[in-house]
């Protein structure tokens, strides 16, 4: 173990002097010229503009009032994306391929990965703590409608529950269907109905969140 | 794809459920200003070549088991991003960029003059 580490502090003053340890490791980093005033905000701008859901619920709200944008979508995610105004790298153009695969009142779509962290972060961000999780990779391909149940969606015995298992060739996500009583909202306001687990298929798209 | 840095170093992290930060609805999830400090600090550090974001993450990994050595499973007192500090902590003065001294002499003023607040 290096020197210099003080262990595990505790209870009320802990919050102060971990703020203030904080504090002090970045303005000495300032001043001894190893990162500037700015790079903290550099940092966490990328996670705030780039790594979201954002783009995916974007993408979806287009291809629920545009239904040319959604042929083009479900045939060619990483174009589609191309068409829309994303930072650079967004649109996955180099070798990472996103596929959308629609929800329809007949099939019911999930995405996991078995193998290994295959997930389509430009659109959906961050994955979930669970995504990885050993337990559900195995039960979501065993018994789909069962952890849906668990992830409160129910689906009529009639639906066909299919999923998606994402490879380094082709990471899946789903379009959603769009819920009853939303015909008159823009696409911002129907964005803004999307998270990510709806995109992921183990959640439905409600209007009263 | 290209791919940034950054990217690159969150998603490195997912590998291991117990070493991968608090997310929600898609983002990074932080309760204190202070956390988003040492989150970027920790990257900025890595990005600039004071050590490979690999170190940092076994650093991490191991920060953790040894908090879960010592407490229980559901010890309230557990924080993501003390074990966060921790780590960063003891690899940024392992690596000679800081040293303990600079550190703490910068932050006895803090203590001492923002009092008791919270706020610091």
């Amino acid at each position: 173990m290096p020197s210099g580490y003080d262990g595990f502090k505790y209870g009320a003053d802990r919050e102060i002097y971990s703020a203030a340890k904080v504090k002090a490791l970045e303005s000495l980093l300032i001043e001894k010229g190893v990162i500037t005033g700015n790079t903290v905000n550099k940092i966490l701008s990328y996670f705030e503009t780039e790594m979201g859901p954002f783009n995916g619920a974007k993408l979806v709200a287009r291809a629920w009032v545009d239904p040319a944008f959604k042929e083009r979508l479900i045939a060619d995610c990483n174009a589609a994306c191309a068409e829309m105004d994303f930072p650079e790298g967004m649109s996955g153009a180099e070798g990472e391929h996103m596929r959308i695969v629609e929800n329809t009142p007949e099939v019911h779509n999930i995405i996991v990965c078995t193998l290994c962290s295959c997930y389509p972060w430009p659109t959906l961000g961050l994955p979930p703590y669970w995504f990885k999780d050993p337990t559900f990779r195995a039960r979501v391909v065993r018994e789909p409608r069962v952890v849906l149940k668990e992830f409160g969606v129910e689906l009529d015995d009639t639906v066909e529950v299919r999923v998606w298992d994402s490879s380094a060739q082709i990471r899946w996500w789903v379009l959603p269907m769009r819920p009853a009583g939303t015909e008159g909202m823009s696409e911002a306001q129907l964005a803004s109905l999307l998270t990510p687990e709806a995109m992921m298929g183990v959640a439905t798209v409600t209007v009263n969140r | 794809m290209f791919t940034k840095f950054e990217h690159f170093a969150a998603t490195s992290l997912m590998d291991t459920p117990g070493n991968a930060p608090p997310r929600k609805n898609g983002h990074l999830s932080f309760e204190r200003d202070w956390e988003k400090t040492a989150f970027a600090v920790a990257i900025a550090l890595s990005k600039q070549g004071h050590y490979e974001w690999e170190e940092f993450r076994q650093m991490l990994i191991a920060t953790i088991h040894e908090w879960e050595a010592t407490h229980a499973l559901d010890d309230p007192e557990w924080d993501y991003y003390q074990c966060w500090m921790a780590a960063l902590e003891k690899l940024a003065i392992a690596v000679g960029v800081i040293s303990k001294a600079e550190l703490e002499a910068q932050i006895e003023p803090l203590l001492t003059c923002k009092g008791n607040s919270p706020d610091v």
